[in-house]
Order: structure tokens, then sequence, then C-alpha cells
């Protein structure tokens, strides 16, 4: 019983739902899902990053970039990798964790054994913690 | 054995609902005794998807449910703020899919109606175009797309946190500790005989006892005669563990049923199997084959997703009512509140069935139930009541990270998990000093759960704070976790070093199914970190 009425309910709102669709212009809702979201930090990674962002994910976490460069801001270059580039929401409120000057990121992409882009991988984490 | 102690109620199973039955109970002044066989959460609980969602789902079978469901929902997000995440799905229509875009977008008009329970916004409608501006990986053949939005939470910490707070009321609640029989006198069951970690066997009478053992709950059943009818269902989900899309995605596996990839603070999560389940419920294995079939369903939404590296999986059985003559899928996820008074067993109420989201109201329903047993006359309160951690708002972020001296991230982390007491674990007395880099995780907040999360293994440490649960899967934090916790449990170093690689067996057991050429290199690293002294699969 509770399956029937349901469905049949379903159907009735499909039902207002075409007429509606046919009776009113409609907009585009896009801006509306920036406006929403955007705040919560939802939006990360763009549309010119999809494509290598397997790349940026990586990192086994051996530490050898670490040896080699050293920290951006206060932060271990292991950790912008493993840790960082998890893309938290929240990364925001953690912003000044990589503020200041980077390190020689050549040089540590260089001993990578992953081949792990770190200039890139920086760019990201740092335009995710700009609110 | 220890002589008997007693209580109004004793409380058999730590998941999420016995939790909250525990919790429930105490609140309104009974006295409880809570026990688990293994820890925390750590069985069904901890291997759902994560989610406490209002149950879109079932506006196909009963839109009471889903009004239920969006209520108590509502009532976890304000209750637990900490521990949840809003968690934004986008729904790509693709042509030839089971339900055609206006059908979605019907569904998720009148699912719309009952957004406003749970905190969250009704649904947006986007092009194709538009679909891929928001989220470039989908697959160039849609049709369009929805946004929906549910509620992300660490189950596990949503577990603990109950539990913790049952106690602060004057439970009693004991981990690692299994029922091995149920007292019964002239047809009432009196209470429990249980055996603790150290092997003891003690027994505690009560009043009444509560069966939320989840799918264990027949075995429990059984042991005071009485036969509970559930049809265990198994799930699988991956977990990667970064966020690898923008929003949680939806898709359609082979055989027509929904799928999520649902993007959580950090990781990912990818599910769910549905299937009958009929074998060991201590040993659930995952299959490669179960994999494969996560993978087809996304990679037709989301085709980078094979490109990505899983680290590991989980699996549990869902405690599905029984049906006869449905497929898994179909399955009703209601509850069930069951007193087996009329079968020889006065005084033995079992909870059965349910779902993470309606927890809370299984838990009151229950209590409910076991409060009129009793004749006790106090109202549940739990729906407004907060958790642990909830009953400030935390220190803002830079404030604490400068006065402890951590990472930004890492306080992040911390008030996620223990919200506005994050100050109160920092200031333990151990040193602050990371533990676990990928998540991060502190030295002073694994010291904090040893002493007091009733954390025992390193498996616990993972549930409970999260240690090993990054990219690395414990390669570079396992061995320095057991010598923290083995300071605090006295453990020698040959009982750190089995802790650890009894750790590192059980996680590659969720791993291999799940290991490319990546994952095989981040493997090789770890064995060669630990000098191969943890080498857990002879055969390689």
């Amino acid at each position: 019983m509770g399956r029937a009425d349901s469905l049949v309910k379903l159907a009735w709102a499909y039902g207002l739902h075409l007429a509606r669709r046919r009776l009113r212009r409609t907009r585009s809702q896009l801006r509306d899902v920036y406006a929403t979201y955007n705040p919560e930090g939802i939006r990360a990674v763009e549309p010119a990053q999809r494509e290598r962002h397997p790349r940026l994910v990586t990192c086994i976490n051996c530490g050898l970039c670490a040896l080699a460069a050293g920290r951006i801001g206060q932060t271990r270059l292991p950790d912008l990798a493993s840790s960082y580039m998890r893309l938290y929401p929240r990364l925001g409120e953690a912003s000044f964790d990589v503020a200041g000057d980077s390190p020689d990121l050549v040089a540590a992409t260089a001993v990578c054994p992953v081949g792990l882009p770190l200039a890139e991988v920086a760019e990201v984490v740092r335009r995710m913690t700009m609110r | 054995m220890a002589g008997p102690s007693s209580y109004d109620v004793v409380v058999i199973g730590g998941g999420v609902t016995g939790a909250g039955v525990a919790r429930d109970l105490s609140l309104r002044g009974l006295s409880v005794l809570l026990l688990e066989k293994g820890d925390w959460g750590a069985g069904t609980s901890g291997a759902s998807s994560w989610m406490i969602h209002g149950g879109l789902r079932y506006l196909e079978f009963d839109w009471d449910t889903t009004r239920l469901s969006n209520v108590d929902s509502g009532h976890i997000v304000t209750i637990a703020r900490n521990l949840v995440t809003r968690v934004v799905f986008i729904v790509p229509v693709l042509p030839g899919d089971k339900n055609n875009i206006e059908e979605v977008e019907t569904a998720l008009e009148v699912y719309d109606r009952y957004q406003p329970l749970k905190h969250s916004h009704p649904h947006r409608r986007l092009t194709s175009d538009e679909a891929h501006q928001v989220e470039p990986g989908l697959t160039p053949d849609l049709v369009g797309a929805m946004t929906v939005e549910e509620w992300g939470v660490d189950p596990h910490r949503l577990v603990y946190a109950n539990v913790q707070d049952a106690v602060a009321h004057g439970a009693q609640a004991m981990n690692h500790t299994r029922v091995i029989e149920l007292i019964k006198d002239a047809g009432k069951v009196i209470g429990v005989r249980f055996r603790a970690p150290d092997g003891e066997i003690s027994e505690a009478r009560a009043r009444a006892v509560v069966n939320a053992s989840g799918p264990w709950a027949p075995e429990v059943g059984a042991m005071a005669g009485v036969s509970i009818h559930l049809r265990p269902a198994k799930g699988i989900h991956i977990v990667y563990p970064h966020r690898i899309s923008n929003f949680s995605i939806t898709a359609e596996s082979v055989d027509g049923r929904d799928l999520l990839m649902v993007a959580h603070a950090g990781f990912t999560l990818l599910g769910t199997t549905d299937d009958d389940f009929y074998g060991d419920l201590d040993s659930v294995d995952v299959l490669e084959d179960e994999v494969d079939y996560l993978l087809q369903g996304f990679e037709r939404v989301f085709p980078s997703i094979r490109q990505y590296r899983p680290v590991r999986t989980t699996t549990g059985v869902r405690p599905t009512l029984f049906k006869w003559r449905r497929y898994e899928d179909e399955l009703s996820r209601q509850f069930a509140v069951i007193d087996h008074a009329g079968e020889g067993a006065d005084g033995l109420i079992s909870i059965a069935g349910g779902k993470l989201s309606m927890y809370r109201l299984m838990a009151e329903e229950t209590s409910d139930a076991i409060c009129a047993r009793l004749g006790h006359q106090v109202k549940s309160t739990t729906a407004g009541r907060p958790l642990p951690g909830n009953e400030s708002d935390p220190v803002p972020v830079a404030e604490l990270a400068s006065r402890c001296g951590i990472s930004g991230l890492a306080v992040v982390k911390l008030q996620s998990r223990h919200g506005s007491n994050a100050e109160k674990v920092l200031d333990e007395g151990a040193t602050s000093r990371i533990l676990c880099r990928c998540e991060p995780v502190t030295e002073a907040e694994l010291t904090y759960a040893a002493r007091h999360e009733q954390v025992r293994t390193l498996a616990d440490a993972f549930r409970r704070v999260g240690v090993a649960g990054g990219p690395c899967a414990g390669a570079a934090c396992i061995l320095r976790s057991a010598e923290v916790l083995g300071r605090e449990l006295g453990w020698s170093a040959s009982q750190r070093f089995d802790a650890a690689r009894e750790f590192v067996r059980g996680a590659w057991l969720g791993r291999a199914p799940v290991l490319g050429n990546a994952g095989w290199a981040q493997e090789e690293l770890a064995q060669g970190a630990m000098r191969g002294l943890m080498l857990v699969d002879g055969t390689r």
C-alpha cells in the first residue's frame, strides 16, 4: 500500500513538474551553485587541472623532497603533497601554514620517485587556502 | 569469576545504535552497562558510507520514512556539529539512464520539501556545460545534472561521542568484552555473563537486556532461545585518501543500482555493493570482482576513476529486516523494536534493521520500550542535547595553532574529532609533536585517546583519532604510534612490535583487493621503510 501510494504521488508530482517546465522560463542556476558552495570550500579542482589531478595525488610520503628542499612556509614538503593536497573544505582556516617563501620546488620534483610535480601541487594548495 | 554487579539495563552491542541506547537511557537516569565484543563502531557502523542522509530513494517506497529520516538527520546535525560536514552531490543524467532528467528533477523537487528539516539547501539543475564547469571530471555524454545535499559524518567518533556521553551520565561501558551467555531464570532474562579483555569472566544482573548487536542479533538472540530473522547484506566501499572530485557524484551500476562517490573531508568513499551474506560475520572479505563492479559503474560517469590510487577497502554487513522475494537493494531500511516476552525471554528487547541516519530515533524508540517495561516515566532528551565537544564554539584555528605550536591543519582535524574539547586534548601533558603526518595526528591526541577513550589497540587508534588513515596507510607512523600507545598501556618492546605487525596485517586484508601499480610502489616503500619486518604476505 505504501509503495503504491508513493508511486501515485510521484506520478502526480511528475505531471506538475512537466507543466511547470512548459509554462515557466528557465534560467541558469550555475551562479546559485557557486554562491551556495564556494564559501564551503567545495569547489576545488579547476577544469584546467582536472586532467592532471590523478598525477597530483600520487605522493607515497617517502620524504625525499624534504631532504632536497625543506619547507614551504611552515609546512614540510611531503605534508604538502600527502596531507594538504587532500583538498579539505576547511583548508582556508589553515592558510597561514603555507604562507611564505617557496623552496626550490624544481629540485624537490627532481628527487621525487613518483615524479610528483610539486610546483603544481603547491599552486593548487595555495589556491585552495584562499577563502 | 567476579561476583555479579547490578544494573537497570545491560546493552549488548557498541555500534551506533547500542551506544545511542546507552546514552538515551543514562540521560533518563537509569543505570546502564554497555558491552562491545570488539571496538566501538568497528562493525556495521564504521563500514557505512559515513553519511547522515534523508533517504531520497525511500520516496519510491514510503514518503513518511523520508520525512522521519530527514527529521532525525536534522537532530544529529544539530547535536554533533563538529562531526558532520556538508556533502553535496552532483547527480549526472546520461542518455539511457533508468530515470530521465525530468523524472530525476521531480524526485528532487519532492525531496526539497524535506531538506530544511536537516538544514540543507534545495537542489539546483545544471545543463551539461554547466555541470562540466563545476565538475570537469564528468563524462562528456551528459544530458544534464542536479545538485542535492546530504551530510557526511565520522561514524567512529559519532559512536564514541555517544559512549562518552553515556559514561558522563553514569553508564559503564566496556569494549573488547564479549557476552558469552544470557542468564535466564524461569523464562526471564535476568543478566549476562561476559569475558573481559584479560579473560576474566564476570556476571551482570539487569532488569532488562537490550540486544543491539546489528547483524549479530540472531546470535545473541539464540543465547536466550529466541529467533531473530534478518537478511544480512554485505556492502563494500573503496577508499581513496584524497578528495578526487569537487563534488560527490552518483552513478548507476551495470544492474541499475544507485552508487555513490562521496567526497568527504580529505578522502573519498566509493560504494556500495548490496549482496545477501551467509558467511562468517567476523570474517568478511572483499572480492576483486566487487571492486571491479564499483569501478565499472563509476567509469561511466567519471572516466578517470581508474587513474586514482585507492588506499584500502572497507566491508560490513547490514542487519536488514527479513523479507522474501525481494532483491537486496529493494529491502526496506526500516527498523523494528522486538520485545521477546512472548517467546519465553521476558526482559530481552532487540533492535534490528535501520540505518546510521536514524540511529538516534532507533535508540529513542528502543529506550521508550525499555522504560515502559520498567515503569520509568522519563522522556528522551537526546534530540536536542549536544554530544560532547558541541557544548560551545571551538577556539579559532589560528589561535589554538599558535598557542600549542602545531599547524593549522592539525587543529582543523583535531577540532573535527573533538570539537570544543580540542584544547583539553592538547593539554594532556604529552608533546604536541605530529605523530601521523598525513592526517595529521599529534602525539598528545593519541596519548589522550589511550588514557580517556578506551583505545587498546592500534586499530582502535585508527578509528578514534585517524592514525594511519592517510595516503601512506601507516607506513610512516605505525611504529611510532605503537611506541606511544605501548608507553601508555605498559606494553613491552616485543608487544609494541607485535601490535604494529597485527595492525599492518589487518590493514593488508583491506588493501590487497585494490592494489594497482602505484599501490604496489607504496607497498614496497612501506616494506622497505620497515626493513621487511612487517611482511604480511609470505607469497610475495
